[in-house]
C-alpha cells in the first residue's frame, strides 16, 4: 500500500470533492460526496498501476532504440507503421483473431448446453456442478503444461485413446502440437477446457434468475423446446450472456501462458498469438519501440471492439 | 403411465449425460494426478496408461527437491495474500460507492475497471518492469502483488458491485433509520449480508493471482519467483521431465481446490443470491 500512495499523491488531491451538501447529507458529506471518497482510494490505485504505465507505454511507443540509454531517440509515428505493416504482426493479429473466435464460440456452445442440462436436473445435481467447476480453478500454465501431456504426438493418451475406440488407425497420425494447421486449434484446447466452466457458472446463474412463470405463460401458449430456448431463454439470457462472452472474448485475445507452455508459439509461428509476438519483440529482440506500438494499437482495438459489444449486444440502458 | 415412464427414462437420460460430461471434462485433471503418482520411467511409457502400475511418492521427492521450488511456494503464497488483501480492501468500499450512489464517477471508474481488462497484460507489464524497479521493488512479492492488483482489483469490483446489485435496497435503509452512520451500516450490516459474495470475490482475487503467469515472468527473477514459474523452467532447465513436472502441477493445484472445496457452498449462494432475492 504504501508504495502505492507515494507514488499518487499529486493525482489523489483534486479526486476529493468539497462536500456539497446534498439533501441527505450527513455528518457533513453529501451522498455525491461520500461515494467519491469510498471509490477513490481504488481509482488512485488503478492510475497508478495502470495509469502510469500506459501512459509511459505510449511515450515509448513514440520513441526508437532500446531503452537503455543507447540511442533512444524520438521516431513519431513511425513505430506504429512498422507495426500495421510487420507482416509477422499481422499475421499475428489474425492469429489471435481465430484463436479468440475458436475459443469463444466452443466455449458459448458447450457453456450453454451444460448449464441447460444442470438447469433442468436442479439442485440434486450440485454435486456434479463443484465437479464441473474445478478446471476453472486450476492455473493456466499447469492446464497448458497437463493438454500438452494429454497430446505429445504419438505417445500421448489423446492419440492412444483414439486409436483405442477407432478413430485413429494409428497413434502417430495426428501431431496436435507440431502440424502447423492444426496447432492453433490444439492450444485452444486448454483455454476451452479450462474456462466452459466459467461460462456455464454464469449461465447457469442467469437461467436460476429466470422466473419459473415465464416458462408457465410460454407453455401455455404451446412453445416446446429448441423453441421455449430461442424465443424466452436466450433473449432473457441476453445480458448473461454478453457479458459472458465480452470476459472471455477479451481474455482469449490476451493468452499467453498456455501459448508460452505448450509451444512457445511455434511451430513457425504457428500458434504465435498477438501478445506473444510482443513478448518476444520486447524480450527476444528487445525492440521496444515496436513492442509498445503493437500494444498501444492491440488495447485500442480490443476496447472499441468490446464497447461494441457492450453496446450492441448487452444495453445496459434497457436493463435499468 | 406410459407417460411417467417416458419422462422417468427422459431424466434417466438427462443424469446420464450430466455425468459424462463431468466424466470427460474431470479426465484430464485426473490424469495428471495419477501420472504423478507413477514412477518416473512409466509416466513416458509407450504406450500410456491410465491407471498407475505402482504408486510412489519419488515423483513429487524429486520435484520438491529441486532447488528453489520449496521458495517459490511461499513466494506464491505470500503474493496472494498480499494482492488479495489489497483487492478487497479497495474493491469493497468502491464497489458499494458505485452501485449504491450511482455517481458519474462510480459510473467512469467502472467503465475503467473494464477498460483495464481489456489491456492486454503485456501492455503493462513491460512498463511496470521499470515503474516498480525505481521505487525498488524489483523481484520482491510486494513489487509482484502490486502489479497482480491490476487483475484482481478490477475483477473484484465488478464482482462485488454484481452482488451489491442483487441486495435489496431496504436492508441499509433499515439500518440507517436504526440510527447508525453510512459507513457503520455498510461494515455492520451490509458486508454480513452479502459474505457469500465477498468469500467468492476473495477466492477469484487470490486465484486471480496464485495462477498468474505474465507478470511474475516479467517482474520476478530468483528471489521472489513463483510457482507458475518454477513449473515453466522445469522443462527448459531439465528437459521435458514428465513425472516431476506433473507432481508439481498438481500440488500447485491443492490449494485452490481445496479452497473452492471449504467455501463451495457460499459460492453457490453467492451466485445465486440474484436469484433469490425476490
Amino acid at each position: 500500500m504504501s508504495p502505492t500512495a507515494q507514488a499518487a499523491p499529486p493525482r489523489s488531491a483534486p479526486r476529493t470533492p468539497a462536500p456539497t451538501g446534498g439533501r441527505r447529507a450527513r455528518r457533513g458529506l453529501s451522498d455525491a460526496g461520500y461515494a467519491t471518497l469510498l471509490a477513490a482510494p481504488a481509482a488512485v490505485v488503478l492510475l497508478a498501476l495502470v495509469g502510469w504505465p500506459l501512459v509511459k507505454l505510449v511515450v515509448d511507443s513514440l520513441h526508437s532504440g532500446s531503452g537503455l540509454g543507447d540511442g533512444r531517440r524520438f521516431a513519431g509515428l513511425a513505430n506504429y507503421v512498422t507495426a500495421l505493416t510487420d507482416p509477422g504482426i499481422r499475421a499475428a493479429a489474425g492469429r489471435t483473431l481465430a484463436y479468440t473466435l475458436i475459443v469463444v464460440s466452443a466455449e458459448l456452445v458447450l457453456g450453454l448446453a451444460v448449464a441447460l442440462l444442470f438447469h433442468r436436473l436442479g439442485p440434486r445435481a450440485r454435486i456434479l456442478q463443484t465437479l464441473f467447476l474445478y478446471p476453472l480453478m486450476i492455473a493456466p500454465v499447469v492446464a497448458g503444461l497437463l493438454w500438452r501431456f494429454l497430446m505429445i504426438d504419438s505417445v500421448g493418451i489423446v492419440n492412444e485413446l483414439l486409436t483405442r475406440v477407432g478413430i485413429l488407425d494409428n497413434p502417430g497420425d495426428v501431431s496436435w502440437l507440431s502440424d502447423p494447421d492444426l496447432v492453433l486449434f490444439s492450444v485452444a484446447l486448454p483455454d476451452i477446457w479450462l474456462t466452459t466452466s466459467f461460462m456455464t457458472l454464469v449461465l447457469y446463474a442467469g437461467l436460476q434468475a429466470i422466473p419459473p412463470d415465464l416458462y408457465e405463460a410460454a407453455r401455455l401458449d404451446g412453445a416446446r423446446g429448441l423453441r421455449l430456448l430461442v424465443s424466452v431463454t436466450l433473449p432473457l439470457l441476453r445480458p448473461v450472456i454478453a457479458v459472458a462472452l465480452i470476459i472471455r472474448g477479451v481474455d482469449a485475445a490476451r493468452a499467453f501462458d498456455v501459448i508460452l507452455i505448450q509451444t512457445d508459439g511455434g511451430p513457425q509461428s504457428a500458434s504465435e498469438t498477438l501478445s506473444l509476438t510482443i513478448y518476444k519483440t520486447m524480450v527476444s529482440y528487445n525492440d521496444p519501440g515496436t513492442a509498445a506500438a503493437t500494444s498501444t494499437l492491440f488495447m485500442i482495438v480490443m476496447m472499441v471492439v468490446a464497447m461494441v459489444a457492450v453496446l450492441t449486444i448487452w444495453r445496459p440502458g434497457k436493463e435499468s | 403411465m406410459s407417460h411417467l415412464l417416458a419422462a422417468r427414462v427422459r431424466t434417466g437420460l438427462l443424469w446420464a449425460a450430466a455425468v459424462a460430461v463431468v466424466v470427460v471434462y474431470g479426465f484430464p485433471f485426473v490424469y495428471l494426478v495419477l501420472t504423478s503418482f507413477k514412477p518416473a520411467v512409466d509416466a513416458i511409457a509407450v504406450p500410456p496408461t491410465v491407471l498407475p502400475q505402482r504408486f510412489t511418492l519419488d515423483n513429487y521427492l524429486t520435484a520438491l527437491n529441486r532447488p528453489g521450488v520449496t521458495a517459490s511456494f511461499i513466494n506464491s503464497v505470500s503474493t496472494a495474500v498480499v494482492a488479495t488483501l489489497l483487492s478487497m480492501a479497495l474493491a469493497i468500499p468502491a464497489a458499494w460507492g458505485i452501485t449504491r450512489y450511482r455517481t458519474r464517477a462510480g459510473q467512469l471508474l467502472m467503465a475503467g475497471s473494464l477498460l483495464v481488462r481489456m489491456a492486454p497484460a503485456v501492455a503493462i507489464g513491460i512498463p511496470l518492469v521499470t515503474i516498480l524497479g525505481a521505487a525498488g521493488l524489483t523481484d520482491t512479492p510486494t513489487g509482484l502483488a502490486l502489479a497482480q492488483t491490476t487483475v484482481a482489483l478490477p475483477l473484484s469490483i465488478w464482482l462485488l458491485a454484481s452482488f451489491f446489485e442483487g441486495m435489496p435496497r431496504e436492508i441499509e435503509e433499515a439500518a440507517l433509520v436504526d440510527g447508525c452512520g453510512r459507513f457503520t451500516a455498510l461494515l455492520r450490516v451490509i458486508l454480513p449480508v452479502v459474505s457469500g459474495g465477498l468469500a467468492v470475490t476473495a477466492i477469484f482475487a487470490f486465484l486471480a493471482s496464485w495462477n498468474e503467469f505474465l507478470f511474475a515472468l516479467l517482474l520476478t527473477s530468483v528471489r521472489a519467483q513463483t510457482t507458475p514459474i518454477a513449473i515453466a523452467n522445469f522443462q527448459s532447465q531439465f528437459g521435458l521431465d514428465w513425472g516431476p513436472m506433473t507432481a508439481l502441477a498438481t500440488l500447485y493445484s491443492v490449494p485452490a481446490v481445496v479452497l473452492t472445496l471449504l467455501l463451495q457452498r457460499r459460492i453457490v449462494a453467492g451466485l445465486s443470491l440474484g436469484a433469490v432475492k425476490g
